[in-house]
C-alpha cells in the first residue's frame, strides 16, 4: 500500500501535464494505471491532524496522538484541557485516520472507549456529523484536538505532525 | 420492578434508533449550546438498553427457555465528570431482568472518585475510591454492556452469569499506575475491599436459598496486570481477586451450620487483534474451600477450572461473526463429575458438574447506537446453568441454546 502512496502523486502529475505529447497506447496503458491507483486510493487519502490555533506545540509522538485520541491522557503539556472530537466510526475519514496515523484500527478504538465509558474508569471524545463540523468545532473550542483531510485554510486551526 | 425495567427498555428501544440518526449531529451543532457547553466542560452521559430473546431444547437459561422466553433485559444509565485533571467522578445505575436471577431492581454498577496523582504521556498513577469494578479478565468491567460483549452471552465457564458477583465489583479502593515504553504499555491496579454479594452466589455455593445469609467475609484482595503492544493488536493479562464469603446459619430449621466459603479467582488473559480477526482465550481457575456448614454440606475443597478459544471475524465493519469453544468444570480433580455426583448421594447428575459447548454467533452494527444479535450453543453438560433456575433432577445433559438480542445504546 505505502508503495501506492507515494506514486499516486507522481503518476497523476504525469497524467495530466504530458498527455498531449503521448499515443494513444501510451494513453491508453496510463488510462488502466490510473485506473487501477483510482481503486487502490483509498489509502492514500491524506489526512491532517488539527488542534486549536492555542496549542503551541509543532508536533505529536504517535504514542501522544493515541494517548490523546483514547482520551488517556486528558491535558496539553501546557496544563489546557484537551477536546477531542472525531466522526462517526464508519466514516471513511475517521477509519483511514485511525489506521494511518494511529495505527489503530476504528473497531480498536471504539472498544477502548467502550471499555472507559462502561466501566467507569474514562470517556469517550465527542461524535461530530462532517468535516465541515469538525473544523468549525475545532477552530472555536479552546484545546481541541481533530483531524480533516487536508491543511486548513481556516486560521484558527493548525495541523500537527504526527511521528 | 419489572414493570419499570420493561417500561424504560421499550422506551430506550424505540427511543434511540431514531436518536442514532440525528444524536451525532446534535451533539455539537449550534441549536443545542447547553448540551455542547456540558460536553466541554467534561461532563458525560451514556446510556444501554437490551432485549435479548432465549430458547433452549432443554433446561431453563434466563427464565423459561424451552418454551422461548424474552425474560432478559437490561437497562443502563452512566454519569461522568471530570472536574480537574486531577479528579473524575463517575457512576451507573443497571437494572437487570434475568429470568429467575434477577428481577430487574436497579442496582448501582460502579460510583467512584479517581484522584490522579501522576499524569505524563508515560506514565498514570491514580487511585479509585468507591464501588469498583474488578479488572478481571477481558471482560468482567463492563460484563453486562452488549456492544462490549463478544456474543450475546459471555463465555460462562470463565464469566459465570448465575454467579456474577464471584467477580462483579468490590467496595473499597484500588490503585491504578501504567507506565508506557517502546515496545508497549504495563497497567497495574492492586486493590481491597468488600466484595459486593447477592442472592445468587448463595443459590451456587449452597444449592438453595437457606433460611440463613451469606454475605462478604473480610477483604477481598484485586489485582491485574497487563500488557499491550503500543499498536493494541496483542493484550495479555493475569488477574485475580480472593474473597472470603459467611454464611450466617438461620437457626435450627437450618440444615447447614454457620460456614464459611474461601475463593480465588485467577485469570490468564490472551487477545489478538488484526483488522479483520480477534482472536481471544482464557484460562480460569476457581479453588474454593467450604468449611464449618455441618454434614449436609458435601463439599470441602473443589478446583474449578474454565477456558475458552474464540475467534471473530468482521465480514464488513458492520458485520462480525464469531466462533468459541469452551470448557468447564466444578473441579479438575474429578472431570466427569461422578465422584461429586457420588457425594451428593446421585443427587446431582455427574454431567451438572461439566460443560462443553461450542457457539457461533452474528453481530450486525447498523448504526453507532444500534446492534442486533443471534447466536447458537451447543452445550454437553449443565454446569453453566443455574440451580435457581433448574432443579437437579430435571437436567437433561445436552441441550441447545438460541438467542435473538436487539441492544441500543447513546
Amino acid at each position: 500500500m505505502a508503495f501506492f502512496a507515494r506514486t499516486l502523486p507522481y503518476a497523476a502529475d504525469q497524467g495530466t501535464k504530458g498527455w498531449r505529447d503521448l499515443g494513444p497506447c501510451r494513453l491508453f496503458r496510463l488510462g488502466v494505471f490510473g485506473l487501477f491507483l483510482a481503486l487502490w486510493s483509498e489509502p492514500a487519502q491524506l489526512q491532517e491532524l488539527i488542534v486549536h490555533r492555542d496549542i503551541p506545540q509543532p508536533r505529536l509522538t504517535q504514542n501522544e496522538a493515541r494517548l490523546y485520541f483514547t482520551l488517556r491522557l486528558q491535558n496539553w503539556p501546557t496544563g489546557q484541557r484537551v477536546k477531542v472530537f472525531v466522526l462517526a466510526d464508519d466514516h471513511e475519514l475517521h477509519r483511514a485516520f485511525a489506521k494511518q496515523v494511529l495505527g489503530l484500527f476504528p473497531y480498536q478504538l471504539r472498544s477502548i472507549w467502550d471499555r472507559q465509558v462502561f466501566s467507569g474508569t474514562g470517556q469517550a471524545p465527542i461524535t461530530v456529523a462532517d468535516e465541515a463540523e469538525m473544523l468549525r468545532v475545532v477552530a472555536t473550542t479552546p484545546g481541541a484536538i481533530g483531524y480533516l483531510r487536508s491543511p486548513p485554510a481556516d486560521p484558527r486551526v493548525r495541523s500537527l505532525e504526527v511521528q | 420492578m419489572s414493570r419499570l425495567t420493561h417500561g424504560l427498555a421499550w422506551a430506550l428501544l424505540a427511543f434511540v434508533p431514531s436518536l442514532g440518526v440525528t444524536f451525532s449531529s446534535t451533539t455539537a451543532a449550534d441549536d443545542s449550546p447547553f448540551w455542547e457547553k456540558l460536553q466541554e466542560k467534561g461532563f458525560q452521559i451514556h446510556g444501554f438498553a437490551s432485549l435479548t430473546g432465549v430458547k433452549t431444547s432443554a433446561n431453563r437459561f434466563y427464565g423459561n427457555s424451552p418454551d422461548g422466553s424474552w425474560d432478559d433485559i437490561e437497562v443502563g444509565l452512566n454519569v461522568s465528570y471530570r472536574f480537574n485533571p486531577r479528579v473524575f467522578v463517575a457512576g451507573q445505575v443497571i437494572s437487570r431482568q434475568a429470568g429467575d436471577m434477577y428481577d430487574g431492581t436497579p442496582s448501582l454498577d460502579y460510583g467512584l472518585i479517581d484522584l490522579s496523582l501522576v499524569k505524563t504521556a508515560d506514565q498514570d498513577l491514580g487511585v479509585r475510591l468507591g464501588r469498583l469494578k474488578n479488572p478481571l479478565g477481558l471482560y468482567n468491567e463492563t460484563r453486562d454492556v452488549p456492544f462490549t460483549r463478544p456474543s450475546i452471552f459471555l463465555p460462562q465457564v470463565v464469566y459465570f452469569d448465575k454467579a456474577r458477583n464471584l467477580l462483579l465489583s468490590t467496595d473499597g479502593l484500588m490503585l491504578h499506575g501504567e507506565q508506557a515504553t517502546a515496545h508497549g504499555t504495563y497497567a497495574l491496579v492492586l486493590g481491597g475491599g468488600q466484595a459486593v454479594t447477592d442472592e445468587n452466589l448463595e443459590w451456587v455455593f449452597l444449592g438453595g436459598d437457606g433460611p440463613g445469609k451469606l454475605g462478604p467475609h473480610g477483604l477481598s484482595l484485586i489485582g491485574s496486570l497487563w500488557y499491550a503492544t503500543p499498536d493494541e493488536r496483542l493484550r495479555l493479562g493475569l488477574s485475580g481477586v480472593d474473597s472470603t464469603f459467611s454464611y450466617e446459619a438461620g437457626g435450627p430449621e437450618d440444615s447447614y451450620t454457620s460456614g464459611q466459603t474461601h475463593t480465588t479467582y485467577l485469570i490468564l488473559s490472551a487477545q489478538y487483534n488484526t483488522e479483520l480477526w480477534t482472536f481471544s482465550s482464557e484460562y480460569a481457575r476457581l479453588p474454593m474451600q467450604y468449611r464449618d456448614y455441618g454434614p449436609y454440606l458435601p463439599y470441602s475443597d473443589l478446583d474449578g477450572e474454565g477456558y475458552y478459544f474464540q475467534a471473530a471475524y468482521r465480514f464488513r465493519p458492520d458485520l462480525e461473526g464469531l466462533l468459541r469453544y469452551e470448557e468447564g468444570f466444578t473441579d479438575r480433580g474429578g472431570r466427569d463429575g461422578q465422584a461429586l455426583s457420588d457425594q451428593t448421594g446421585g443427587y446431582v447428575p455427574p454431567f451438572d458438574f461439566y460443560a462443553h459447548a461450542w457457539t457461533a454467533g452474528l453481530t450486525w452494527t447498523p448504526n453507532a447506537h444500534v446492534m442486533l444479535r443471534a447466536q447458537y450453543s451447543r452445550t454437553n453438560g449443565t454446569y453453566t446453568l443455574s440451580v435457581r433456575e433448574n432443579d437437579p433432577a430435571d437436567l437433561i445433559k445436552d441441550w441447545d441454546l438460541f438467542a435473538l438480542q436487539i441492544a441500543v445504546r447513546f
